[in-house]
């Protein structure tokens, strides 16, 4: 029999065809925002992939194959969490990954179970819409939570990666000075934003809202989930009128054909939030994601 | 919060019901002391951990009061937060979770009958009832069993000959990856839709169309799923590429009435990647090497005893502009199977006794699918079968396929209301035998209620 043997072969085969152990920790980020924090906390000692980008819709994601590759060799699987990533993270998990990363172990991070999550739903039916039972998983709109996150997940890496514990603590040290300084920054800056009246598409901006003060009206789709429909739109009008609501916000990925109909009708600015940062975003570019999404909603502030 | 305080606390009850363990009272004294005296670090630690943690949890319960001082208009999530700790119901899933598939169609057909010309098809291969009927209903439970080990099963409860049956579609066990197999391998053994080619892993209300093409009909009498184990392996490799095998006991086609118990083996390799941001492709190659001491079709009519080897290749690709497959997709399929039969034929129908047969044949589909809009899709499928020569003393029987090549035209469009329910038409042309064309017409709807875990690629 050499069948046993040609399996053996091509076994070998493939891991001739692995890299050679570099020394670098590979994280494995569900969104772009989690692989950024990665970078600022591991510095050049990681390296961290981002399975979506942008303009993607963490809900909605296919367990790709090269996505079942990259959670193969990862050491840290570093994601949202609170059933965010339900619809694909388990398969990866369950097909790729490594025993290193599996729940409950150093390597498996998820954001929503280390920071304050708020929306917990009490009542859970489909009819409701697509509900988290975890609460509101977009964490990482509220800088404090990122602060958090950072201390976390520094504290993971010099577990997997001890001979490099100087290097992480000063990385963590320098982030969180500087992440402190631009928080005073912001802070003062959304302290005139206290109250600003505004309609979100998706709850996808919750912590951000908290954070900065504003004033969720409505949210566009009809329940968490469901896409907006006419008569919910027309509903808005009046309420868009009545509560003297100042922008219409939604992220690059979801649709613009509602808050732009909605903002045509009322005179009401639609805005894009970024939400998140690129997918190979360069140490810095959170702060920078704050900075720009103040500054569009200072220019909502201040009029049309 | 509280997970963490019980890790330690576990930590505690362990190392202290070790060391009562009789074993530790037996040996001698200087090792009762200096394990007792490691209890007592240990404890140490762990209380001064403990004690950390509460430190920890204060700090963070501050910053957040006064964070919700700071945020006094933010009246409406407050609200929530208090409602949520008030009655916390985290969620709704039991253990196991339960899923079940609903599943409906009308159906209208040209033609009273719909043999396939030159082959032998099994039940399940057969073209679907007409009127009014139920599809499968699925009933599945699936959890973790602990660490190490992942539970399945899936009951299909069908109408056959005017009554209704259940059949065990799948119930299998596999490996987690904290089972101790190398990192990247998989076992798993039971009954389940085994590694063979795109469609065969999957459960039929995930397809794209209301029916499996020819290819899947024919070849495996809609799906393989004999009692059986499977071993997987992802390489470590920065593009995907996925090898395994399985043995079998040779009781589902195209095997069939094993005696040995042990009748079929396959082996799979795959690979597949990402091409930009918004195409995705996947590669397989397959065979299914099957003994058939009995492989009965066409109504227990015609039986195949002999060796029957199957090959397959198939290839997935899909695009999503900006990479959100929810809002518009494109996904192009196809797989080409190859079958080669040697051993003897028997149709009773025909009466031509048990003769010789060892012929080849081979069949192929191609799909592309396009979701225009977030609940709208339409598809197109095209499915071949190119029989094999008859030989001689098979002239008229079902083996027979008169010169002529069986093949399907068909179209659909469905809409999704949500990720759990779906509704269907689809139109087939259907030329399976040089008579006339079967012109088909099928409504469906899918629904799902309970758990429903996520499909595979």
């Amino acid at each position: 029999m050499n069948r046993p043997r040609i399996l053996l072969l091509a076994v070998a085969w493939g891991m001739a065809l692995s890299s050679p152990a570099a020394a670098d920790l590979r994280i494995f980020a569900c969104e772009p925002e989690w692989a950024a924090l990665a970078r600022e906390v591991g510095g050049e000692k990681i390296d961290a992939f981002s399975a979506t980008h942008a303009l993607q819709d963490p809900h909605h994601i296919r367990a790709r194959p090269s996505l079942i590759s990259r959670i193969r060799r990862a050491d840290v699987v570093f994601c949202s969490g609170a059933d965010l990533e339900v619809g694909w993270l388990p398969l990866l998990m369950r097909r790729g990954a490594r025993s290193g990363v599996q729940p409950g172990t150093t390597g498996y991070l998820m954001a929503a179970e280390h920071v304050p999550v708020l929306e917990k739903p009490t009542v859970l039916d489909r009819s409701l819409g697509d509900l988290h039972p975890g609460g509101n998983p977009h964490v990482h709109l509220d800088p404090q939570n990122l602060a958090i996150l950072a201390n976390e997940l520094s504290r993971r890496f010099i577990q997997l990666d001890a001979a490099n514990t100087d290097y992480y603590r000063n990385q963590l040290a320098t982030f969180q000075k500087e992440w402190r300084a631009a928080m005073a920054g912001w802070n003062s800056r959304t302290a005139k934003l206290s109250g600003l009246p505004i309609i979100v598409h998706h709850k996808s901006f919750t912590y951000l809202i908290r954070w900065a003060g504003l004033k969720e009206v409505a949210t566009l789709e009809v329940k968490p989930g469901i896409p907006p429909t006419a008569s919910h739109l027309n509903g808005l009008l009046q309420t868009a009128r009545s509560q003297k609501v100042k922008a219409i916000l939604r992220t690059p990925y979801d649709p613009a054909d509602a808050s732009e109909w909605l903002s045509s009708k009322t005179g009401i600015a639609a805005r894009m939030l970024p939400y998140t940062v690129a997918k190979d975003a360069p140490p810095g570019a959170l702060a920078k994601l704050f900075d720009r999404t103040i500054t569009i909603l200072e220019k909502a502030h201040a009029g049309p | 919060m509280t997970t963490k305080l019980i890790r330690p606390m576990a930590a505690i009850v362990i190392a202290a019901s070790l060391g009562m363990a009789p074993q530790a009272i037996a040996a001698d004294a200087p090792d009762t002391k200096t394990l007792l005296k490691e209890i007592q670090a240990l404890k140490k630690s762990y209380e001064s951990r403990t004690a950390e943690l509460e430190k920890k949890l204060k700090k963070l319960e501050a910053n957040q009061s006064k964070q919700a001082g700071k945020a006094p208009s933010s009246k409406a999530s407050g609200r929530n937060i208090s409602k949520a700790s008030g009655r916390n119901i985290k969620d709704n899933s039991f253990n196991p979770s339960i899923g079940v598939i609903l599943n409906g169609r009308a159906a209208s057909f040209t033609r009273g009958t719909s043999e396939i010309a030159g082959f032998g098809v099994g039940e399940e291969g057969e073209r679907g009832s007409e009127g009014l009927s139920l599809d499968e209903s699925e009933l599945n439970f699936s959890a973790n069993v602990d660490d190490k080990f992942y539970g399945s099963l899936t009951a299909a409860i069908v109408r056959e000959d005017g009554a209704d049956k259940v059949e065990l579609e799948e119930a299998y066990i596999q490996t987690l990856p904290g089972a101790g197999l190398p990192d990247g391998a998989r076992a798993k053994a039971g009954r389940a839709f085994w590694t063979f080619g795109y469609l065969n892993e999957h459960h039929s209300h995930s397809d794209d169309f209301a029916d499996r093409p020819l290819t899947n009909r024919v070849y495996l009498n809609k799906a393989f799923n004999d009692d059986g184990v499977e071993l997987s392996y992802v390489l470590p490799t920065d593009f995907y590429a996925e090898i395994g095998g399985g043995a079998f006991r040779g009781d589902d086609f195209p095997g069939g009435g094993s005696v040995s118990g042990l009748g079929a083996w396959s082996v799979f390799a795959r690979t597949g990647g990402d091409i930009g941001d918004n195409q995705s492709w996947r590669l397989g190659v397959y065979t299914l090497q099957s003994d058939a001491n009995s492989r009965s079709s066409n109504e227990d009519m015609v039986t195949f005893v002999g060796r029957s080897n199957l090959y397959a290749t198939d290839l997935r690709y899909t695009m999503a502009p900006t990479g959100n497959a929810r809002d518009q997709e494109l996904i192009f399929q196809a797989e080409l199977m190859y079958r080669d039969d040697d051993g003897t034929y028997n149709d009773m129908n025909a009466g031509t006794g048990t003769l010789n047969y060892d012929e080849s044949s081979f069949g192929w589909y191609a799909q592309a699918t396009y979701k225009f809009a977030p609940a709208w899709r339409v598809g197109a499928r095209y499915s071949r079968l190119h029989a094999a020569d008859t030989p001689t003393g098979f002239a008229g029987s079902a083996l027979d396929s008169q010169g002529h090549d069986p093949e399907t035209y068909s179209v659909m469009g469905d809409w999704t209301n949500s990720e759990f329910g779906r509704f269907r038409l689809q139109y087939n042309r259907e030329n399976l035998d040089s008579g006339k064309a079967d012109n088909q017409f099928i409504f469906q709807y899918i629904m799902s209620i309970g758990a429903h875990g996520a499909h595979a690629y």
